[in-house]
């Protein structure tokens, strides 16, 4: 055991060309999808917060329902759309980073808006009534209420990387797991092990156990503001 | 700023909370409304700051119906007052800067008003570490630092301390002294509304029940009202 954990650290200090590719694949993947996911969610969950609208208990639940969705099924899903039959066939997007970031997407969309929607759910209408009484526009409502909720904003965001980063199902189901191609960490991990290749695998884990924990870190930190 | 009320209703739950004739504030004057709980009071102040939209029924500004043409000259400072999450100063220069003072105007005006108030040595630190006291004097200063035409206090004094009362009544009267604007304050304490109004408006069960002028204060046993 303490082999492979010294084989593991020496991969990782000698730079090893191929833990190294795979992790910035990883990060390029799950930064594309956290990005997206924010620019969808945030506005969406705000809005969902702040107006009232026929059936927005039945929209609430399905999106506290989206918020647990299977990995597995949404990389399903995904890989049908863009599979050659699929609606999305002719982009042949299917075994290429960009599934997979589409599939992280759909994945944490929900994380990032069921957070968001929750806390302006409960200050959003104050933060807009506020805003409206010292004279601020429409607009200045708006800008006031993603300030005010920058905090459990930045939250949702990091959840929702957290989510994205440690994925494994979907991602192996859109990307397949083509070195040096769609070859992320967590598929790595998963194919290492059933090969036997303990000290590589153990290589991606810290450095995948290093990303969790600053980013739990950085939410721990926020948390406690 | 003038302000004519006419027919005003409001409903929740098919019970009505709300329900004036007629009702004419003059420019420049302290009303006091006192009431009961569920005497209409607050849902009184949030439809004349546009916060609440009434079933039926008009309010005019200054002749003004719309709203939205006016709503940049009329603020509300309520009981829980909602503090930004950000310091004292960034709290008071909010509103002057959504209507885009320059920056030194800004630091002028907000430094002074502290001052005058007795609050600059809060300046940097966090509005949602404030003492109640604090808090309301912080949101008072904020909401009089553009000098609006009206004022609507929705019992800002209740539950602080009495020097901290005694700040907010100064800074009440002396800010209806030097710029002429109309103040309509809801309290529970009969004593602060003889000391701040020239009026007070007595309701009951959505409805005026009496206006009393300052003249009249003390043949009237506010305890029955209250």
């Amino acid at each position: 055991m303490a082999e492979i954990f010294k084989e593991a650290i020496k991969l990782l200090a000698t730079f090893d060309k191929e833990i190294y590719e795979i992790v910035f694949l990883s990060m390029i993947v799950s930064f594309s999808s956290t990005f997206i996911s924010t620019i969808i969610a945030v506005p969406l969950g705000i809005l969902l917060g702040n107006i009232e609208f026929p059936f927005k208990r039945v929209v609430v639940r399905i999106l506290y329902t989206t918020m647990s969705l299977p990995p597995v099924i949404v990389g399903l899903v995904v890989f049908l759309i863009l599979s050659r039959k699929g609606p999305l066939g002719y982009l042949d997007l299917n075994f290429t980073p960009s599934a997979m970031i589409i599939a992280q997407t759909i994945l944490i969309i929900p994380i990032i808006m069921g957070i968001v929607y929750n806390r302006t759910k409960e200050d959003g209408r104050n933060i807009h009534n506020i805003g409206k009484t010292l004279g601020a526009s429409y607009f200045q409502r708006g800008i006031l209420t993603i300030k005010e909720l920058r905090i459990p904003i930045f939250i949702a965001i990091v959840s929702g990387y957290g989510r994205a980063v440690s994925e494994v199902g979907a991602i192996m189901i859109v990307g397949g797991n083509i070195k040096g191609h769609t070859r992320v960490m967590t598929t790595s991990i998963a194919m290492l092990k059933n090969m036997g290749n303990y000290s590589m695998a153990i290589a991606i884990g810290i450095v995948l156990l290093t990303i969790s924990f600053i980013v739990n870190g950085i939410l721990y930190h926020f948390q406690g503001e | 700023m003038d302000i004519f009320i006419e027919n005003l209703t409001k409903e929740y739950e098919n019970k009505r909370v709300l329900d004036i004739d007629t009702l004419n504030i003059n420019q420049g004057r302290i009303i006091g409304i006192v009431g009961s709980n569920g005497a209409g009071k607050s849902t009184l102040i949030k439809i004349l700051g546009g916060l609440e939209q009434p079933d039926s029924g008009s309010i005019s500004y200054n002749g003004e119906k719309d709203f939205d043409k006016i709503y940049r000259d009329i603020t509300i400072v309520f009981q829980q007052p909602y503090l930004l999450v950000s310091n004292v100063y960034n709290n008071i220069a909010y509103p002057l800067k959504v209507r885009k003072y320059k920056n030194s105007d800004i630091k002028n005006r907000v430094n002074t008003i502290m001052k005058d108030m007795g609050i600059d040595y809060l300046a940097k630190q966090k509005a949602r570490t404030l003492s109640g006291g604090e808090r309301q004097k912080v949101a008072l200063a904020r909401a009089i630092i553009f000098n609006p035409s009206l004022l609507l206090l929705d019992e800002p004094t209740a539950n602080i301390d009495p020097d901290s009362m005694n700040t907010m009544e100064d800074t009440i009267k002396k800010f209806n002294k030097t710029n002429g604007s109309t103040i309509i304050i809801v309290t529970h304490n009969p004593e602060q509304a003889k000391r701040l109004c020239d009026e007070i408006i007595v309701m009951d069960k959505g409805k005026i029940k009496r206006k009393i002028t300052n003249a009249d204060f003390n043949q009237y046993n506010f305890r029955e009202s209250i």
